[in-house]
């Protein structure tokens, strides 16, 4: 998987966008722009999230009560819009994060027998 | 959902488009940067960060387009729906194609002429540059004197303002060695003439400097209009010699159909265009500074010299001749030379009165949009329903307004096109409507400036007469209109005074037009009761030129013997043509209304004061019969005799107005006077007159201008090469004028008549301008009466008929039928009484445009103004009467159930 392209019709890359999304924002608040920057960062520029998708991607969040966003400043003095998880959103993260797991297990399980 | 909270959500989204919006902003932001700081160049680093949200910007765009898209659909939805209700009420539609067609129509026939002859700058490179020099002589305030030779050539060589200068000397000239002998205008110019103006031959080529010579120059150029009436077009004509007053002249190019001389002719287009230098015979040599017989000249200015810089530079240079030549230039006549850009010269005279009836034209206009305009709101009320309905359905009301405004602007562009195809049909019948001598009349196109012009136009005139419907049409509230049906008085109270008050704007507008005809027709009515100071009625008139060959040698009519003996013998021959009472003849200066003039300085013997600064006067030979045959009055003393000959003392008659300037208590027979300077061109000195005669002021110049001092000297002391005939007679001018030729070419077969006609006819051309001005401004005028009449008429109809309920009720309580219609009178008068004060009001702003077409009678003449108010509040209340008497007469029971 080079890159995150959450087209619409994707749902496991949608979600998969979220739950990147909802890890990144677990340490704080943080802008759109940042939140593209940490994923490319920590994933070794393995993920690249495209911005057409990220704002879609954060305002359906948004409306679903997992983050939720303030104007505040940036680091270089710029107006930006910070988002944090919500309650809802620790919860949300904690079952994707279980939902992961259990896909590349079984992904991995079906790997290791077709060896 | 409410309107309250629809009107939140609107908001709300707006709100959150701008969030978006910024959000978006500050990530691009934010990405250049990094971008930058990782060493991309900033162009390229703001376009990765814009190109990371490629598809989100690419959706706008499509946003956008589909903006435009579905404009362009409610455009055309708004267009098919507007024809099907046009087709639908078709009456309407028809009255309102006539009216604005013809308004529309005569504002773009009169914008046609305008365009032509003041808008298009005339067809010459830099024609800026252009002007036409006169010389002044300003003390006596007497302006274009002529300009003699060496001031050309000082013009040209030593003033510094000119790239070129160039004599424009317009004469006759006789074409022989056809079967008849044939006139032609002919005009004299310096080789200058066409590289000035920027004029190439369409076939040959024309004369410049290099063909200069001390006489006239050989090669000459010919117009095509004469190349087409002699030579039939023929391409071999190059190379071609005619004669013309004796002399060979070789065709050497053919000018362009397009080009015409810009300034003064003598009788018709010129047609022979031949350089001089203007130092050798036939011209007196050595020139004489104050010998003026070049009529003015024309040049062209330096590049950046605007006319006023040239002008100022001209003064100091003509002020420097003065002092250097202070005979010729007499301190006390202050002589100076006068630029005038040369359209101003050829379009001045005309540009009031066209601009004046473009303003009188677009009033006509306007009251036409303002009945159109009451129509539609008379008609609003049958569409409310659907108007109303359209809304509720949730027709937002600029959507509305402009499919109300769709429709009259359809109305208007096709009566826009029907009034242009009229126009092309009958341009050519249109134009002969117009007088001949009014200015480049012949550039007169439906060129693309005018077809743009009229499309403008007509999309203007659609907004303005539909907009006021259109908003008030569709308002608001609307839902009490579905309720309310055919419609109560309640809506129609605000439609009502909006209708009044565009009623009485249009009868504001109908009164400066009508005050504006009534100022000109009594100017026109002062105009001919002035007494032109002879009898034009019975007289008819020939023009004869006697050929000045450029050898003197060649002069047939050399001598003053000569051309005196010829002159009495056509007198002698012409009076005995059967039908002719009497005969005379004179110098063409002598035509009266024919705008040659001639005028010389002249000095009085007994007045050496008042002669320092050179009298001016206009001069012109005739012989003895002249007073008689015009039948204008002798005062004191007598008139020539034929003993008055070159043998005799010279003898001079004066005309009432030289008398009474120059005696003013005193008698003027007997006195001496002497014409130019104190000697003549061939040194000997110049002989006193006596004067023997004054004879009563003659309107030579136009009946509006005061009558200048004229000087006659009998013919045969003075014979000119020009002549006039004219004759005393019953008969008409077609007849005559062959039996005048054949007397003439009997008795020198070389000798053309030309310009026969009645001195009716003279009269009649000369009146032609004003004429012209005054029909159209009247015609205008009736029109505008007629729209206001017709529109006062509509509204009070209008509203009695949705106020027959109330009538009813009025009359069943007990009124009779008088206090009905003193209510409606009363009604109509408030109208007819803003409107005619408006009207006042706006006539004494505007009539003062009028100033220079009036004669006798001032812009805000009191008793035009009481009369055609009167006129127009007579007729307009008439027209309100009609329908007022109709509805005191109506019957109560029928007005009661009336809904």
């Amino acid at each position: 998987m080079g890159e995150v392209l959450a087209k619409p019709k994707s749902d496991v890359l949608q979600g998969t966008l979220a739950l990147l999304i909802l890890k990144t924002l677990e340490h704080g608040a943080m802008h759109g722009y940042g939140i593209t920057l940490h994923i490319q960062r920590v994933s070794s520029d393995v993920l690249r999230v495209e911005e057409g998708s990220l704002y879609p991607a954060l305002h359906r969040m948004e409306q679903d009560g997992w983050i939720t966003a303030e104007w505040g400043t940036s680091e270089n003095n710029r107006r930006a819009r910070y988002y944090r998880l919500t309650a809802t959103g620790r919860k949300q993260l904690a079952e994707e994060e279980k939902n992961w797991a259990r896909l590349t297990e079984a992904v991995a399980s079906v790997l290791q027998f077709a060896q | 959902m409410s309107l309250l909270s629809r009107l939140k959500g609107l908001l709300q989204i707006r709100r959150l488009e701008r969030e978006v919006d910024e959000e978006l902003r500050s990530h691009i932001e934010m990405r250049t940067q990094d971008n930058i700081a990782a060493g991309m160049p900033p162009q390229e680093a703001r376009y990765d960060a814009q190109r990371r949200f490629g598809s989100s910007t690419l959706a706008k765009e499509d946003m956008r387009a589909m903006d435009i898209v579905g404009w362009i659909d409610t455009i055309g939805q708004n267009l098919r729906y507007a024809w099907r209700m046009l087709r639908r009420s078709r009456g309407f539609a028809l009255v309102a194609i006539l009216t604005l067609a013809l308004g529309i129509g005569a504002n773009v026939a009169i914008f046609t002429v305008v365009h032509a002859v003041l808008l298009q700058p005339l067809p010459f490179p830099h024609s800026e540059q252009l002007v036409r020099v006169y010389d002044d002589l300003r003390a006596n305030n007497t302006h274009d004197v002529g300009m003699s030779v060496p001031e050309l050539w000082d013009l040209q060589d030593k003033s510094g303002v000119f790239q070129d200068i160039s004599a424009a000397w317009p004469v006759d000239a006789n074409l022989t060695g056809g079967e008849h002998p044939d006139r032609v205008e002919f005009l004299g110019t310096s080789t200058s003439y066409f590289t000035l103006l920027g004029v190439r031959a369409q076939l040959g080529r024309v004369y410049n400097v290099q063909d200069s010579r001390p006489g006239f120059t050989e090669g000459i150029a010919i117009s095509d209009g004469f190349w087409r009436r002699m030579f039939g077009l023929d391409p071999s004509i190059l190379g071609r010699q005619i004669r013309l007053d004796g002399d060979l002249y070789t065709i050497i190019g053919i000018l362009p159909p397009e080009f015409h001389n810009p300034g003064r002719s003598l009788g018709s287009e010129v047609e022979v265009f031949a350089a001089a230098g203007f130092n050798a015979a036939p011209f007196p040599t050595p020139p004489q500074r104050a010998s003026r017989y070049l009529p003015g000249a024309i040049a062209r200015l330096k590049p950046g010299l605007t006319v006023a810089q040239a002008q100022a530079r001209l003064d100091a240079f003509t002020a420097q001749l003065s002092r250097e030549f202070p005979v010729e230039y007499p301190p006390a006549a202050n002589w100076g030379v006068r630029l005038v850009p040369i359209q101003d010269d050829l379009v001045g005279k005309v540009r009031a009165e066209l601009l004046v009836l473009f303003g009188a034209v677009g009033c006509v206009l306007l009251i036409g949009c303002v009945n159109l305009a009451n129509l539609l709101l008379a008609r609003a009320a049958h569409r409310q329903r659907e108007i109303a309905v359209r809304q509720a359905l949730g027709a937002g009301r600029t959507r509305l307004i402009w499919q109300l405004l769709t429709e009259s602007i359809l109305l208007a562009t096709v009566s826009g096109l029907v009034a242009l195809l009229i126009l092309a049909w009958s341009k050519s019948s249109l134009l002969s409507l117009a007088p001949a001598n009014m200015p480049r009349l012949n550039e007169v196109s439906l060129s693309s400036g005018v077809l743009l012009f009229a499309f403008f136009v007509s999309i203007a005139t659609g907004i303005v007469f539909g907009l006021v419907p259109a908003f008030q049409m569709v308002r608001p509230n609307q839902v009490l209109n579905l309720r309310e049906g055919s419609g109560g008085s309640g809506t129609s109270r605000r439609q009502m005074s909006i209708s009044r008050t565009l009623v009485a704007s249009e009868i504001a507008l109908s009164l400066v037009l009508l005050i504006g005809a009534g100022l000109l027709l009594r100017s026109f009515g002062q105009l001919i009761e002035v007494q032109p100071g002879f009898d034009p009625h019975g007289v008819v008139i020939a023009k004869l030129w006697l050929a000045v060959p450029n050898d003197p040698a060649e002069d047939h009519y050399g001598t003053v013997e000569k051309r005196a003996a010829f002159h009495q013998e056509v007198v002698r021959r012409v009076r005995g043509i059967p039908g002719v009472q009497a005969a005379a003849i004179g110098s063409s200066t002598t035509l009266p209304m024919d705008g040659q003039r001639f005028r010389l300085r002249f000095t009085i013997e007994s007045q050496a004061a008042a002669s320092e600064s050179t009298p001016v006067a206009e001069v012109g030979s005739v012989s003895p019969g002249y007073f008689g045959v015009l039948r204008a009055p002798l005062l004191r003393g007598r008139v020539f005799s034929d003993s008055d000959d070159s043998k005799s003392q010279p003898v001079v008659l004066v005309n009432d107005s030289l008398a009474r300037k120059y005696w003013p208590s005193g008698d003027a027979l007997g006195e001496h006077i002497r014409i130019g300077g104190p000697r003549r061109r061939d040194g000997t000195p110049a002989p006193w007159m006596t004067i023997v005669g004054v004879v009563g002021d003659i309107k030579s110049d136009g009946l509006d201008t005061a009558t200048a001092p004229r000087i006659f000297l009998p013919l045969s002391q003075s014979p000119t090469y020009d002549a006039v005939v004219y004759l005393r007679t019953g008969m008409d001018a077609s007849t005559l004028g062959d039996s005048v030729r054949q007397e003439v070419q009997s008795l020198d077969p070389s000798i053309p008549v030309f310009g026969v006609r009645t001195m009716d006819a003279v009269m009649k051309d000369y009146l032609a301008q004003r004429r012209f001005a005054l029909e159209l401004l009247g015609i205008f005028a009736g029109v505008a009466l007629l729209l206001a009449s017709v529109g006062i008429y509509g509204v009070m109809a209008y509203t009695f008929s949705r106020r027959t309920n109330e009538i009813g009720i009025r009359i069943a309580m007990g009124a009779q039928r008088r206090d009905i219609l003193k209510i409606a009178i009363g009604e109509g008068l408030v109208i007819v009484t803003i409107g005619l004060a408006a009207g006042l009001l706006g006539s004494l702003v505007l009539t003062r445009f009028l100033q220079t077409m009036l004669f006798n009678v001032k812009p805000a003449d009191p008793l035009t103004f009481l009369a055609l108010s009167l006129l127009l509040a007579a007729v307009t209340m008439m027209a309100g009467f009609v329908p007022a008497h109709r509805a005191s007469r109506v019957d109560p029971m029928i007005a009661l159930r009336h809904e």
